[in-house]
């Protein structure tokens, strides 16, 4: 693989006796989408958890760019250009939308490499315009939909101009068009697209989803865990044909997912 | 010119007079102005000075307590420490009180530094606790060393403010005015001038959050901790040269609740609540004092009126006040005098009627 964006090694978390994530290992390319599936508690939020610095792993790196993050603090990581979103949304739910983005516009990181000709709030506005929520930007975040929380955060994560987006099922709460239009728009974003008239970096990603028939499409890459532990990596055709992949997580549906994609 | 003057007169009919906080606020700032014109009795001047004093004070709670969320129940600390330290660079160094009420500021500061430590590793409850403890411990350390700090006296023959009760009075008053317009922007989350008001509301709101959109949360409470310290220190400062005697009453803990109080009373979170709060209570209570038995009610009446405030304006009485005089329009989200049936901005209506809302 070329350029290496992201190195995890030897990942483990456990929680009391619970063994949440173990021994997982896998890397991401600068120009990548990687998908990373799997049944429910397979451990997928819990590892997008430890790479972003929310939770520090029992034992494991973290390298982003060729150096070790494993013991930096979360605000460290997101301004050396790795963002996540939350799979249960935490908006600041008395502030605007807009504000919400804001506050990741006003981060370190955001005002170096934002579009330096913009205000703050101008900026927000194109996260938010991304997302497909901009008509909402004065209201509280707490009159929000479930699906409008997604596209929020969504919004928040990119507003910091991150170079690796982790994403934690982020068509959940949409429906089938918004789900193929943010899908769309994640596939622009990374192919160095633009939200708003703002040049972007083309940031790679890790995305974690249930909504396979929308996830499959956009992705390079697939790993799948179960029981805190990698199951298969590779394509996605590789995937759906993969018969240890098939009988633990995805059943029947498989076929369905080859010829409709 | 005339040009100049028209923008200006658009600009005070509009964004002054149409919102009623504001005019509020603007006579409020007039009123102040204007009273040694109308009132010359040096008692009523002296009990203004020392509010002016308390508002600076109650109102560096209020961003620590009120902004952050680390509720610090030995405010006093900060006060103390900088009259202290002002009073001791008067005596023994012979600085004039505008150089020792800056660096009595800076002293303030410093301790705000070392006292945010423990903020950084302990929450809630177990914070306020430590702070408790910090003016009681030092006044400990006043009584111990009796020969630098005055003792259980003070220190006294402090160089005062100026010899014109008016010049204290404007003084101080200004001075008030300029910190609570500082420390309303520091606070601000509507601001665009300075933009810590938005971040101190998301850490509040959600710190998980907020370092995860790469804000260093803990920067911020450290930075709000050495604001609320400075602001307190001038406070305390302009106290020591006004009373030109520092005593360990600074540090009390009945002070450092005083603090909480007014600020409860006015309304926490908003920075004008808190000096509501001490122009209202403050001279309220020194009135009463001077009536027959007043010394020992005016404690039973401070104590009801904030059971009162609690049970019917628990949200302070500034922003009982304030819900009640100005809407803020469902579209737009601009503030509008409740009086009005649509928006001075966007038009929209402001009272949906309740049939409206079922359509
Ligand atoms: N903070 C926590 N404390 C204790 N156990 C936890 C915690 N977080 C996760 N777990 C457990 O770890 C396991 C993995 O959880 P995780 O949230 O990573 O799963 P997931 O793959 O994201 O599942 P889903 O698809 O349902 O989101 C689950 O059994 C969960 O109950
Ligand atoms: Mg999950």
């Amino acid at each position: 693989m070329e350029d290496v964006i992201l190195e995890i090694e030897g990942l483990s978390k456990s929680f009391g006796g619970l063994q949440a994530v173990s021994d997982v290992s896998f890397s991401i390319g600068r120009n990548e989408i990687v998908g990373l599936i799997g049944p429910n508690g397979a451990g997928k939020s819990t590892t997008i958890r430890l790479i972003s610095g929310i939770l520090k792993p029992s034992s494991g790196t973290v390298r982003f760019k060729g150096k070790n993050i494993t013991d930096k603090p979360v605000w460290d990581i997101v301004n050396m250009g790795l963002a996540s979103t939350f799979q249960v949304v935490k908006p600041f739910r008395q502030l605007p939308v807009a504000a919400n983005v804001m506050v990741a516009c006003l981060c370190p990181r955001a005002k170096r490499h934002g579009e330096w000709v913009k205000t703050v709030e101008l900026r927000a506005r194109d996260a938010l315009e991304f997302a497909g929520i901009a008509d909402l930007a004065l209201e509280p975040a707490s009159v929000l939909s479930h699906g409008d929380l997604k596209r929020l955060e969504l919004a928040r994560a990119i507003a910091t101009e991150p170079e690796l987006l982790l994403l934690d099922e982020p068509f959940g709460g949409l429906n089938p068009a918004e789900t193929s239009m943010i899908a769309r728009s994640l596939k622009r974003l990374h192919k160095g697209g633009r939200f708003g008239r703002l040049h972007s970096e083309g940031p790679a990603m890790l995305i974690v989803e249930h909504k396979l028939a929308d996830l499959m499409p956009i992705l390079d890459r697939v790993v799948v865990i179960n029981f805190g532990r990698i199951l298969a990596v590779g394509t996605p055709e590789e995937i759906v044909n993969n018969p240890a992949v098939i009988e633990a997580y995805l059943g029947k549906e498989v076929g369905n997912l080859v010829s409709g994609s | 010119m005339g040009h100049y003057l028209r923008i200006c007169y658009h600009v005070i009919k509009t964004e002054v007079l149409e919102v009623p906080g504001r005019v509020i606020a603007a006579m409020f700032v007039i009123a102040l102005l204007a009273m040694p014109l109308f009132i010359s009795q040096p008692y009523v001047l002296r009990i203004l000075t020392l509010t002016a004093i308390f508002a600076i004070y109650a109102t560096s709670w209020d961003v620590l307590a009120g902004f952050t969320g680390q509720v610090n129940l030995g405010h006093a600390l900060f006060f103390g420490v900088a009259a202290y330290a002002g009073a001791k660079l008067n005596l023994s160094m012979g600085l004039p009180p505008w150089a020792t009420i800056p660096l009595g500021g800076v002293v303030a500061v410093v301790v705000g530094l070392i006292a945010a430590m423990p903020a950084l590793r302990l929450r809630g409850f177990y914070l306020s606790l430590v702070t408790m403890a910090l003016p009681i411990i030092l006044t400990g350390v006043i009584y111990i060393f009796p020969s630098f700090t005055g003792g259980e006296l003070g220190l006294y023959g402090i160089d005062r403010l100026s010899n014109s009760v008016v010049f204290n009075y404007y003084l101080t008053t200004v001075i008030m005015l300029v910190s609570v317009y500082i420390m309303y922007k520091y606070t601000d989350s509507e601001s665009k001038l300075i933009r810590t008001g938005i971040i101190l509301h998301a850490i509040r709101e959600d710190e998980i959050t907020a370092r995860a959109s790469g804000i260093n949360s803990t920067r911020y409470k450290i930075m709000a901790f050495a604001v609320s310290g400075f602001f307190a220190g001038i406070a305390g400062g302009l106290y020591g040269h006004y009373m030109k005697i520092v005593g360990p009453s600074t540090l009390d803990l009945f002070f450092s609740f005083q603090a909480i109080l007014w600020t409860i009373f006015g309304g926490m979170t908003t920075i004008y609540g808190a000096v509501a709060g001490v122009y209202i209570l403050y001279p309220l209570v020194e009135f009463i004092r001077v009536l027959p038995h007043g010394e020992d009610v005016r404690f039973i009446f401070f104590s009801g009126i904030l059971i009162l405030t609690l049970l019917f304006m628990p949200e302070g009485l500034t922003t009982w006040v304030r819900d009640k005089i100005e809407i803020k329009c469902p579209r737009c989200k601009l503030v509008n005098v409740v009086t009005r049936r649509n928006c001075r901005a966007c038009r929209a209506p402001l009272h949906l009627e309740k049939d409206q809302l079922g359509q």
